[in-house]
């Protein structure tokens, strides 16, 4: 089947520059090295511009450079982060039981409902920042970007005992924090 | 009672940790019978298994922030990078 997509380079900053970036800035968190991102996305898309196949869409073609870009930070950092060791925060006592303090509180269907709303994002944006670097990245690529923990585990060079031990920190610290901040009981 | 105890009887934190392998598909048999059992008893790690079953879902609903802006000096810089390569 014949595809007429066709690239227009000039028109790259204009269309794209805003979205790709605000793509990036929800998966690193930072400014400048998402916009660095997407400076990359741009540069290399341009040296590739000769073997776009009209496949994809222009659009879609440069998001998937751009993730490509992502995933290729995140592997040079993951070497570059010290892995997790249990620190104590509290959550269970010294049985393993839920500490009053940080235990679940029930959300009911108010929390079901502010779920939704779309300032909800920008709570949990806030509290995924808290979290440590290693522990960010292992839930956006478990949670956005759809992998699963074998591939998580080979991309970052850490273990998988290191994964679950870190997913399960990110989760704990996630819910707190969302419980703290948004769901108002 | 005691050996039942130890034979079935989970913490807390490692009924949430489990959770997230589970997700997965990645408990043995007797581990995903432990933590049934112990979701089936402890209404705290049944909730934090909603929960966070269901924040993770949705966080990916939103896959970036519509109202962020990239600087006017980096979207030129890149002009300018774009225009020598």
């Amino acid at each position: 089947m014949e595809n007429n997509y066709q690239l227009d380079p000039n028109k790259w900053i204009e269309n794209y520059a805003d979205a790709l970036y605000g793509f990036c800035i929800v998966r690193v968190n930072n400014q400048s090295i998402a916009e660095d991102i997407v400076q990359e996305t741009f540069l290399s898309a341009w040296k590739a511009r000769e073997t776009y196949n009209a496949v994809a869409t222009e659009k879609n073609w440069l998001y998937a450079i751009c993730k490509n870009k992502i995933i290729d930070h995140y592997r040079k950092k993951g070497a570059t982060i010290t892995t997790e060791t249990e620190d104590s925060d509290n959550y269970f006592d010294n049985e393993e039981h839920w500490t009053k303090e940080k235990q679940p509180n029930e959300w009911g269907l108010n929390g079901q409902t502010q779920l939704e709303k779309k300032e909800f994002y920008q709570v949990l944006a806030n509290c995924k920042q808290k979290l440590k670097e290693l522990q960010q990245q292992v839930f956006v690529l478990k949670y956005l970007e759809d992998f699963d923990s074998d591939q998580i585990c080979n991309l970052l060079g850490i273990s998988s005992s290191n994964y679950w031990v870190l997913i399960h920190r990110a989760k704990l610290q996630l819910r707190n924090c969302l419980e703290k901040n948004w769901i108002k009981i | 009672m005691k050996l039942i105890k130890q034979f079935f009887m989970i913490s807390c934190k490692e009924a949430t940790y489990l959770v997230s392998l589970k997700e997965e598909g990645k408990l043995s048999f007797s581990k995903y019978l432990k933590l049934e059992l112990h979701l089936a008893i402890c209404i705290l790690c049944k909730r934090f298994e909603i929960q966070t079953g269901h924040f993770c879902k949705i966080a990916k609903q939103h896959p970036r922030k519509p109202e962020a802006k990239m600087s006017t000096e980096k979207k030129l810089a890149i002009k300018t990078l774009l225009e020598e390569a």
